[in-house]
């Protein structure tokens, strides 16, 4: 196969994975990332008092700055409910599955910045 | 002969009624640009977000798509009074929403509303939903995919749920249930960049129609 039917090949394979909805294969800025899909549950700070948590919130989002609970999560497990939302890991349905949202690139950075918010390792996988 | 003229008045009715609708969107076009609605809402598709700041960066919501999106009767009620959709100001997730949007003039409200009527996307199939009460799509709504969370909806003790997201609590007058489902459908087509998570690979059709059915089912 000829090098400019690859990039035919390649070119039209994305094109039908962007109509189909799939993941953006670009990482945006993870302080972005952050305001933009968590800040509206887990709060701008991260102290899990997020717009949305309201009376009606029947779980109490994580508080990333609480230490002691996130150095329970190893950073897979923090990468797992990103991904596949809160039952993956026996926590909240409240937290639905960013997995088809957001590249693999910007679920590792929000891990770093999770723990960076934290200030702590995660318990050791 | 009888049915020979039954026809021919019937295709001059049927194009003279198209060409009415063309002037009625033409003269709406002229009442959109007039009132400056241009300055916060684009009209031209396909979608022209491609990143978050590119999401911060619009004033409102998008409209090419606006005549798959709303019912008419409701869109044009709304142009004349509008009251507030988002409980938050527009891209906030702190702010009031003012009730600010301008209001149009009755005159005006008809000839936008007509020309946003027109404005419509492929991806929405006329007839694939039906707006009922469905429990499967209301535990979709609150429990597994909690949208709940992020959207307003209806309850027996009133309005409850989240506020990030648009309020649902008129849906069902407000949206084209064919068009909820397409927006679950097609996220890329729609909304490239949402801070709602992309359901496609997640609920099978069948669930998004039921959730379409549930949510098209909401009326205060």
């Amino acid at each position: 196969m000829n090098r400019t039917m690859k990039s035919i090949i390649f070119a039209t394979t994305l094109v039908i994975a962007v109509m189909a909805g799939a993941v953006p294969s670009v990482a945006e800025d993870v302080e972005k990332v952050f305001k933009f899909y968590c800040a509206q549950c887990h709060g701008e700070s991260g102290d899990g008092k997020g717009i949305n948590v309201t009376e009606d919130f029947p779980v109490t989002p994580r508080a990333f700055n609480n230490a002691a609970e996130m150095n329970k999560l190893t950073d897979a497990d923090l990468r797992n409910v990103i991904h596949e939302g809160g039952p993956i890991a026996s926590k909240s349905e409240m937290m639905p599955p960013w997995g088809k949202t957001l590249s693999d690139e910007d679920i590792d950075n929000l891990v770093i910045k999770l723990r960076a918010l934290c200030q702590c390792k995660g318990k050791q996988g | 002969m009888k049915t020979f003229m039954s026809l021919i008045t019937g295709l001059a009715l049927t194009g003279f009624m198209a060409g009415n609708a063309l002037a009625d969107a033409a003269a709406g076009k002229a009442a959109f640009e007039a009132n400056k609605c241009a300055e916060c809402h684009y009209t031209q598709g396909p979608a022209q977000e491609k990143t978050i700041d590119d999401v911060w960066a619009k004033k409102g919501p998008e409209l090419w798509y606006a005549g798959s999106k709303f019912n008419a009767d409701w869109l044009g009620a709304w142009l004349a009074d509008p009251k507030p959709i988002r409980l938050l100001a527009f891209n906030s997730l702190s702010d009031p929403n003012p009730g600010d949007h301008p209001k149009l003039a009755a005159g005006d409200a008809v000839s936008v509303k007509d020309f946003l009527m027109s404005l419509t996307a492929a991806e929405v199939e006329a007839g694939s939903v039906k707006a009922k009460k469905n429990p499967k799509g209301k535990l979709i709504f609150t429990k597994k995919m909690p949208c709940s969370g992020c959207h307003q909806y209806p309850d027996k003790s009133g309005n409850r749920g989240g506020k990030s997201g648009p309020s649902l609590v008129e849906a069902g007058l407000r949206l084209n249930p064919d068009w909820i489902l397409a927006y679950l459908q097609h996220p890329a087509v729609f909304k490239p960049v949402k801070d709602m998570p992309n359901f496609v690979g997640i609920l099978s059709d069948k669930d998004m129609i039921n959730v379409s059915r549930h949510i098209a089912s909401f009326k205060p």
